[in-house]
């Protein structure tokens, strides 16, 4: 059975919002005025990746009276962590007019804070409330198009933001951090009623950054015809942050996807690997490319997400080739995708010989000391029409010498490396001798 | 039990719209001809059969079902055999509600009529060899009969079937029977329970004509058979009289034990008057003419295959008509070798010494031959005035013949080198 | 005002609502939406290894504007995060601008921006589950074992929840058949035919994989132009071999599993056992020479004897094997060549007389430095 969305987008409770509500005059329990609530006018979110985290900006027009104004805030059912929210007057005249006096904590809710407030110009103010929220979270997925011949991909980026923080947020301006932030304390456990400790957070370094992109302005186009959103990436110390153009509404349990960038025609290259550190012990094939200038990129990191890569089967059609979840690649930093072995190029490695000598004997006649002296024969083949290129990394363990007429070259203190382009449809075979000390032979 | 039969049904189809709309069922005629090719290292059956279709222009769906029968759904194969160049077959389809059926397209240039063989592998049906070796009194040839069983279990009566037997060990990958999936061993167990034997309804012989291809031979039983199911039928295969028959009397502890085997030996070669093919595996028992058209029994065995020119061993069990004994008659230790443990002397290494004795005894009216075999272990040195043979390493094997009534002994001495006067082991 | 076009998997609820049976509550909203784009041009492709790609075609009208697409797969396994969807004209001014899920549903909502109102063609790529494959071979080999001709069969099986009505499928490497194919049902295809392609036999002791001295009888298929093969990397898969029987008919003379096989390597088949040739180990020396404290070396004469009853000469290949530093000896004699494979293996070639006349491979070699 099928629905439409947007019936099931109506029906939707709209209970499940933080209510506000102005309390005019005390004390609290007598002369309780409500105030019919003004909608929030605008209301931002900026989520982070690495943690629950996101922080909600909303802004309403109140009216204020001369002397003390008691505003109630209520969450009941959400996810808002209740040491974080705020109360903010905006603009130099409100800041001058308004101030908040004190905020109290009502025993019997654990879902409810009221502040006062002093004015000293009744008139309507615009004022900010910030609070943390859990249950927003964002990821990043990468779709690469690989041409025929494996020498460009088309690069598409996308961000997906999950609501799951039990409340809608309508025509939201939305920013996303990219990065590791240190929390003390998990929001959603602060979400708790009864398990607020008081609190524990730096907010000062998420001011910090979010004042930075107070000048990031909203991409609007009014062309006629409405283009995917412009996501706007900007950097902030260790941070850098997407802030999605326009606004987005986003019900609780959705998720939503936009496309963060599209790159055409990024150079690709086809490495084929033997790098056990890396990629296991397979020979692989490897797909390459950098983020940085040369390859169409490098005007941000690219967070860690899912990318799939598939190949241009021609007239448009495409084939897969492979998945894998990419780490956070930071500017300039290649990006290697190993999209399995491939039985078209295959590498062989076997022992021709195995050879003992320099045999140290104790005065016991036991034997304590000797040198093994080991061939081996590395074959590549190369069953593909088109030349490719290789690079085999080959580790030793103990004393050992390496020796070879190929131009290996040392990786580290155990390590040979070798890299060469192998011709359609051609082998090569590399030769190398191990010389390891054993027992009393060895140096180390 | 015609239903277990693999049943055919032509459909032909105007469109190749949906299955259940425009459906023309076709009866069918019995097949033709049927051709067993039954094989004996593996339980396999490759079934070939034949039928005349007729075919309508444009695409024919040919439905093929195998309810309660043992066949491996991947191995069934259409092939037209008549007007090929104008049949082809698009696809081969399995439904998602029935695992034993499947429909094959057919596309026809035309409306023809086709011979066309539909083959596929079924377990069930097994064959072995048996033979059957008639000794004469003077043990020094018999008559050999040869004989192929052929087993039904396959849950499907086959009649006037062509039967092919092949021998030798093909590779199979997948058992047929589990490809077949289901009740394979509840079948097999039931079978077993009313099993008949078929032996003595043969009423005339049949010719079976061996012929090899690739590594295997093909055993072709002349004319038809029917085997119904649950049932085994035994035929002949060949029958030699005058097999030249050569009795060894062995010692092998390895082989056979530690006795004095008698074991009956031929060769499959033109000089034993065989040779003409290799022998499948199976029981050969030698029975000998006891008088009075009486048979006493003297030993069977279970042989592997046989190739041409390879020889047979029947062992026989033992012979009290002729005897060894054994024994150990002088032990020494010699060259002994003593080093200093500070100011203890120590025995570091030493020689043994040993003279055996082993007496062979023919109370039979006949020559006999021997084999004996002694193995020996360690560094050791093997002497003896009777001439053996080295068979490996640790393996002296003496011949002899011994003349009816006689008697005779080998003689041997052994040098175990032991501790540091070890040389060489 | 956004425009809101519902569609649905290329499976079983498409198809439903085409032919226009079953589903009426959902198949009558969307035969309301007259714009119910129609399934064109299915494509099924197997090229990777082991993920299926479905694409199908779409054509959308849209409206000038904003307009909503929604997309469901109720019943079908697929891979929502590997939806591409895309216009089929590379240049069209159609944009895609946001992909939305809803909690709990097989579905999502695309929003689609439209310069003016058109029809555009749209392309939907994804990931399948549960159709399986599976590729296997007959090979009918001439009765004197110099050629044979090779069948490429692929075999599809539909476990996704969808019927296709009518799909291309593309194999690995790239053959197109066009089928329907049910949910649950199979369907097996020839794929390709290769005639006369040359084939060697090979007989092989081989220590790992004969057991009592059985010698194996392997067919070896070179999969190049030469050889009558080249076309593509051959599939793994099991093939299953006949041999003309010289009477019209053929005999099944065994079966073995072929191993992907690229453009220019071998394929190697093992048929069963060549039971007319037989070997048999005798170790005729093991002696222990040169001693030097606990390390020693062994002085090792290994002796087959061959015996091959049929009736023309044959070659055996014999394939040994020896562990740890050793050589060969000058005196081993027998063979007519050899070849060291590795370290651990040497291989023999035997020409060995016909009617069982015995043949004696001497392999001596020594140990060295055991301890």
């Amino acid at each position: 059975m099928h629905r439409p969305f947007n019936q099931r987008e109506k029906n939707k409770m709209r209970l499940l919002l933080p209510i506000l509500a102005l309390l005019m005059a005390a004390p609290l329990v007598a002369k309780e005025e409500l105030v019919t609530l003004p909608e929030r006018d605008s209301v931002q979110l900026t989520i982070y990746n690495s943690e629950d985290l996101t922080l909600v900006r909303e802004r309403r027009r109140l009216t204020f009276k001369q002397g003390d104004n008691r505003i109630q805030f209520s969450w009941a059912n959400t996810l808002i962590d209740p040491t974080s929210v705020e109360f903010e007057p905006v603009g130099d005249e409100a800041k001058k007019a308004i101030e908040v006096r004190d905020t109290s904590y009502p025993a019997e809710s654990h879902e409810m804070l009221i502040w006062t407030v002093s004015c000293n110009q009744p008139a309507g103010y615009e004022v900010q409330i910030s609070y943390f929220t859990s249950g927003i979270s964002w990821s990043a997925e990468y779709s690469g198009i690989v041409d025929a011949t494996e020498d460009n991909v088309d690069l598409t980026a996308y961000v997906t933001v999950h609501n799951h923080s039990g409340e809608e947020y309508e025509n939201a301006s939305v920013r996303l951090v990219v990065g590791v932030i240190h929390l003390v304390e998990r929001i959603v456990d602060l979400a708790q009623p009864g398990e607020s400790t008081g609190r524990a957070w730096r907010r000062g370094d998420v001011e910090e950054m979010e004042r930075a992109l107070e000048d990031a302005k909203d991409e609007v186009n009014e062309d006629g015809m409405a283009r995917p959103k412009e996501i706007q990436k900007a950097g902030l110390s260790e941070y850098y942050i997407y802030t999605v153009g326009g606004t987005e509404t986003i019900p609780n349990g959705w998720s939503k996807r936009l496309r963060s960038f599209e790159v055409k025609g990024v150079p690709l290259k086809t490495v084929y690997r033997l790098e056990p550190d890396k990629f296991g012990w397979a020979f692989t094939k490897v797909l390459e490319f950098k983020n940085d200038e040369e390859h169409k990129l490098g005007k941000e990191p690219l967070p860690d997400g899912l990318l799939r890569l598939y190949r241009d089967a021609g007239e448009g059609r495409l084939s897969f080739m492979g998945a894998l979840a990419s780490k956070y690649i930071p500017k300039n930093e290649e990006v290697k995708v190993n999209v399995g072995p491939d039985a078209e190029c295959t590498l062989k490695e076997k022992r021709t010989s195995l050879k003992k000598k320099d045999l140290v004997f104790n005065q016991w006649s036991q034997l304590v000391g000797y040198t093994t002296v080991e061939m081996f024969e590395l074959e590549v083949k190369n069953f593909r029409a088109r030349d490719v290129e290789v690079e085999i990394h080959r580790s030793m363990a103990g004393d050992f010498d390496f020796a070879s007429e190929d131009k290996w070259e040392k990786h580290d203190a155990d390590t040979q490396k070798i890299h060469f382009t192998l011709k359609a449809g051609s082998e090569r075979k590399l030769a190398l001798t191990v010389t390891t000390r054993q027992g009393t032979n060895s140096r180390k | 039990m015609r239903w277990l039969i693999p049943s055919l049904i032509l459909t032909t189809l105007a469109l190749s719209g949906p299955l259940s709309a425009k459906e023309e069922l076709v009866t069918l005629p019995k097949r033709d001809t049927v051709q067993l090719t039954i094989y004996n290292s593996v339980d396999l059956t490759l079934v070939r059969e034949t039928r005349e279709l007729t075919f309508k222009q444009g695409n024919n769906r040919l439905q093929f079902s195998w309810a309660n029968t043992l066949i491996d759904p991947t191995s069934v194969e259409f092939s037209p055999l008549t007007n090929a160049d104008k049949l082809e077959v698009l696809d081969t389809s399995y439904p998602a509600e029935s695992n034993q059926m499947l429909i094959w397209t057919v596309a026809a240039d035309a409306a023809v009529s086709a011979k066309v063989e539909i083959s596929y592998f079924t377990s069930g049906i097994s064959w072995g060899a048996e033979y059957h070796g008639m000794l004469s009194t003077d043990e020094r040839s018999m008559k050999l009969t040869g004989y192929v069983g052929v087993s039904n279990n396959s849950g499907e009566e086959y009649e006037d079937a062509h039967v092919r037997l092949v021998v030798g060990s093909i590779h199979v990958v997948e058992e047929i029977a589990a490809l077949a999936g289901g009740a394979r061993q509840q079948r097999m167990k039931e079978a077993y329970g009313k099993m008949r034997d078929a032996d003595r309804a043969e009423n005339q012989k049949k010719d079976i004509i061996k012929e090899g291809l690739s590594e295997y031979y093909i055993y072709a039983v002349e004319g038809t058979e029917t085997i119904p199911n649950g049932w085994s039928k035994r035929l002949e295969s060949f029958v030699q009289t005058g097999v030249p028959l050569q009795t060894v009397y062995t010692w092998d502890a390895r082989k056979y034990g530690n006795y004095l085997a008698k074991l009956l030996v031929f060769k499959n070669d033109e000089a034993h008057k065989l040779g003409k093919e290799p022998l499948p595996a199976g029981i050969v028992r030698l029975y000998r003419d006891a008088g009075g058209n009486r048979l006493s029994f003297v030993g069977m065995v279970v042989t592997d295959y046989i190739p041409k020119n390879d020889e047979v061993k029947v062992n026989a069990g033992v012979d009290p008509e002729v005897q060894i004994k054994s024994k150990r008659t002088s032990f020494k230790k010699e060259n002994l070798t003593f080093g200093w443990n500070g100011n203890r002397q120590y025995l570091r290494g030493w020689d043994t010494v040993e003279d055996f004795e082993i007496e062979l005894k023919n109370f039979r009216n006949r020559d006999v031959d021997f084999e004996v075999n002694i193995v020996i272990s360690g560094d050791c040195d093997v002497d003896s005035k009777t001439a053996s043979t080295k068979i490996d390493f640790q393996t002296h094997r003496f011949n002899l013949n011994i003349k009816a009534g006689e008697s005779t002994k080998i003689v041997y001495n052994l040098r175990t080198r032991n501790g540091s006067n070890v040389r060489n082991k | 005002m956004n425009k809101r076009l519902i569609f649905s998997l290329a499976g079983a609820a498409l198809v439903a609502s085409v032919v226009g049976i079953s589903q009426p509550d959902t198949a009558e909203a969307r035969i309301k939406l007259a714009t119910l784009p129609d399934k064109e041009a299915v494509v099924v492709r197997f090229d990777h290894p082991n993920q299926v790609l479905v694409e199908e075609e779409r054509t959308i009208s849209l409206q000038k504007g904003l307009n909503t697409v929604d997309y469901s797969w109720a019943g079908t396994n697929i891979d929502k995060g590997s939806i591409v969807f895309r216009a089929v004209d590379v240049n069209s001014k159609v944009e895609i601008l946001s992909t939305s899920y809803p909690p709990g549903e097989a579905a999502l909502t695309w929003s689609i921006s439209s310069p003016d109102a058109r029809s555009e063609k749209f392309r939907l790529s994804y990931l399948m589950a549960n159709i399986q494959r599976e590729t296997d071979y007959r090979a009918i080999v001439s009765n004197d074992e110099k050629s044979l001709t090779f069948r490429h069969y692929f075999k599809i099986r539909n476990w996704s929840g969808g019927t296709f009505d009518s799909a291309d499928f593309i194999t690995r490497d790239g053959k197109t058949f066009e089928k329907g194919l049910d949910q649950g049902e199979a369907k097996r295809v020839l794929v390709n035919k290769w005639e006369k392609v040359s084939l060697t036999k090979e007989y092989v002791y081989d220590q790992y994989r004969s057991s009592e001295g059985k010698v194996m009888t392997d067919y070896v298929l070179k999969n190049t132009k030469e050889m009558g093969l080249g076309a593509i990397p051959l599939e793994y898969g099991k093939v299953r071999i006949y041999q003309d029987d010289g009477k019209g008919t053929t005999a099944f003379t065994g079966e073995d599993w072929g191993q992907f096989t690229p453009i220019g390597d071998d394929m190697r088949l093992n048929i069963g056992i060549a039971q007319d040739i037989k070997v048999e180990l005798k170790k005729m020396v093991n002696d222990v020479e040169n001693r030097r404290g606990n390390v020693y070396d062994t002085n090792e004469v290994d002796e087959y004897e061959i015996k091959n009853f049929k009736d023309s000469e044959a070659e055996l290949i014999l394939v040994l094997r020896v562990q740890g530093e050793w050589e060969m000896q000058k005196d081993s004699e027998g063979y007519t060549s050899y070849e060291r494979i590795d370290n651990e293996t040497i291989k023999f070639k035997v020409k060995c007389p016909a009617k069982g006349t015995p043949i004696k491979l001497k392999f001596h070699y020594k140990r060295l430095n055991n301890w």
